[in-house]
């Protein structure tokens, strides 16, 4: 199967500020995939990139395209939600569904109508009075309509409250997603969405730290809970990252197999969260030495 | 909880135009884009319309402005007076319309390419396959072609209602009974006002391709861009060289083409004849107006060279300039 993103050595700065240094990746049909990374990280510089929104410097194939030189016949194939707010304040509800239909030639307007009447959002309102959660709702509605072979979504539930959080994951992996379809999300609230991720994307100082599926997590990294006088022994096998939870020692190793480490104490899988923090610290000081 | 029906406005198209468009996605796509800058600045119709309507109520209430000299009635009659008359307040009626058309249009223009960048909602049109040369193509289209012909066409139905109110009025003895329906000095008049927009449009086209290309390029404050960099371009040209080519430039721009045309002498013939009550048909003299020569005005391509440059200098600017978050 093609790789529906393959990124080489992507490179860019702004002014003197790397964004991305030398960062590769490649992204399968029909995966889920987080981009996370810190504030600031170059995650949302990686999505322009693959959007064709910035240049760069590096080798980037979208859907088998060039996103610098085919922009206008990706955009065919792929919809983005850029940030919760960008519907123009103008637009009627009606007017929004007349023009994506206008413009794209797949968009299921049924479908969108489908959405929408789900909601509490009136064909005849204007963006400017809808809440924020509303348009949010609005454009999920348009966008899940078209018929996109990748969908981008950049932190694509900031701002909004748990409730409308909920519901757009959940409309997200319920109504749209299927195998032929690979949906690329960028957040830096990973507790959130654990469990909707096929793979995960760490990035932090414009270099990707991890790069992995969701499988692959469990036969790479583990997490004990070490009693404390197994401690100068865990060290002993190295862990890249230890920390203390309530007076107990909880240390993430990678590469070693889960049965070595049982007799130290507790074992288990570290969550996306754990590792993602796990993976920053260490890059943090890393970074400092 | 509301149960929404879709109701399109391009439902309101004849079923063959609508399967038409649907097999012809560019076209469909075009004809959106145009809808869309009619949906998002209302007041490129509202104005006109705005004006066009109060002029018609100005002929249902105008009384005693016009005072005929009773004593006087046998010019007053003279077939070519009349036709003069008629003339005139077409041109009378249009010329606002055209004024506010300019006005509306050169805000248009200012805002057309800012204004999504202002609301950060480029980036969802963006994210639709509109390729950058369309969006900036539609706005021109507006601008040059669009709005103007539906200006035109209001001027053209306005003038009728007008005329046709008057009558009216004057039928029952309300007004004095002035404007004479005169089918030949309709068309031409009509025809002639259609010339003038067509050549003013191409002559002022390099002010819309600036005021464009300001919009697609200031990071804010356009209007800022588009008065004081003129201003002090001449006031820094007039101190540094002690010359004043920009302002000649611009004030060449402004009026330069109605000279080879010959609409002043016409005109100004128009106006004298009334006014002397000279028995010269306005009608008549439009046969003084040359076009031709305004067409082949070396300037009137140049400038519309240089409206093509400014707007392939919007569209790079929409597709590269990376200021978008």
């Amino acid at each position: 199967m093609t790789a529906v993103i393959e990124a080489r050595g992507l490179t860019k700065s702004y002014h003197t500020t790397p964004a991305l240094e030398d960062v590769s990746f490649t992204v399968g049909p029909g995966r889920i995939v987080g981009l996370i990374g810190p504030n600031g990280a170059g995650k949302t510089t990686a999505l322009k990139a693959i959007l064709g929104l910035t240049r760069f410097r590096g080798d980037l194939r979208v859907l088998g395209l060039d996103p610098r030189a085919s922009r206008d016949e990706l955009m065919r194939e792929v919809s983005f939600i850029a940030d919760v707010a960008v519907l123009p304040r103008w637009l009627r509800v009606s007017q929004a569904l007349e023009l994506v239909a206008g413009v794209h030639t797949r968009f299921d307007r049924a479908r969108a109508m489908e959405f929408l009447r789900r909601t509490d959002i009136r064909l005849r309102s204007r963006v400017r009075e809808l809440s924020k959660g509303m348009v949010t709702q609005l454009h999920l509605a348009l966008i899940l309509a078209i018929d996109a072979r990748l969908l981008v979504l950049d932190e694509p539930t900031l701002g909004l409250d748990l409730l409308y959080r909920r519901q757009f994951y959940d409309t997200l992996l319920n109504d749209y997603f299927d195998k032929e379809r690979t949906i690329l999300v960028t957040t830096h609230q990973v507790e959130e969405v654990e469990n909707l991720f096929t793979d995960v994307i760490f990035i932090n100082r414009g270099r990707v730290v991890l790069d992995s599926s969701v499988e692959g997590l469990a036969d790479r990294f583990v997490q004990v809970t070490v009693t404390p006088d197994n401690a100068n022994r865990a060290r002993e096998l190295q862990p890249f990252y230890e920390h203390e939870v309530f007076g107990r020692r909880v240390m993430v190793f990678e590469g070693r197999a889960a049965a070595d480490l049982a007799p130290l104490g507790e074992v288990r899988t570290p969550s996306i969260a754990d590792l993602f923090v796990a993976k920053m610290e260490i890059n943090k000081r890393e970074a400092a030495a | 909880m509301s149960s929404p029906t879709a109701v399109s406005s391009s439902e309101r198209l004849p079923p063959a135009a609508q399967a038409w468009l649907a097999n012809h996605p560019s076209v469909r796509m075009f004809w959106t884009l145009l809808r869309r800058e009619f949906w998002e600045y209302r007041s490129l119709w509202m104005a006109p319309l705005t004006v066009s309507a109060l002029l018609l109520l100005s002929a249902l209430f105008t009384h005693g402005a016009l005072q005929i000299d009773a004593s006087e009635p046998s010019e007053w009659l003279d077939p070519q007076i009349k036709s003069s008359i008629f003339a005139l307040a077409q041109w009378g009626l249009t010329m606002p319309l055209y004024l506010v058309m300019l006005v509306v249009l050169s805000m248009y223009l200012v805002d057309c390419m800012y204004a999504e960048r202002k609301d950060r909602s480029i980036l969802f049109w963006k994210s639709l396959p509109i390729g950058d040369g369309a969006t900036v193509a539609s706005k021109l289209c507006v601008a040059c072609v669009v709005v103007p012909l539906g200006t035109f066409a209001l001027a053209l139905v306005t003038d009728v209602l007008f005329t046709l109110v008057w009558d009216l009025r004057a039928l029952i003895g309300h007004a004095p009974a002035l404007l004479v329906w005169d089918t030949v000095a309709f068309l031409k008049t009509q025809a002639l006002m259609f010339l003038g927009l067509v050549i003013s449009i191409l002559w002022y086209a390099p002010f819309f391709g600036c005021l464009l290309l300001a919009s697609a390029w200031a990071r804010r404050n356009v209007y800022l861009w588009v008065t004081l960099v003129p201003l002090l371009a001449i006031i820094v040209e007039r101190i540094a060289f002690g010359t004043h080519h920009i302002s000649s430039l611009i004030a060449y721009r402004s009026g330069g083409i109605w000279r080879s045309l010959h609409l002043e002498s016409a005109l100004a013939g128009s106006l004298t004849s009334v006014a002397q009550a000279a028995i010269v048909s306005v009608p008549a003299l439009y046969d003084r107006v040359r076009i031709g020569p305004a067409l082949t005005n070396i300037d009137l391509w140049l400038g519309l060279a240089f409206t093509a440059a400014c707007a392939y200098a919007a569209v790079w600017l929409r597709r590269y300039r990376d200021d978008s978050y």
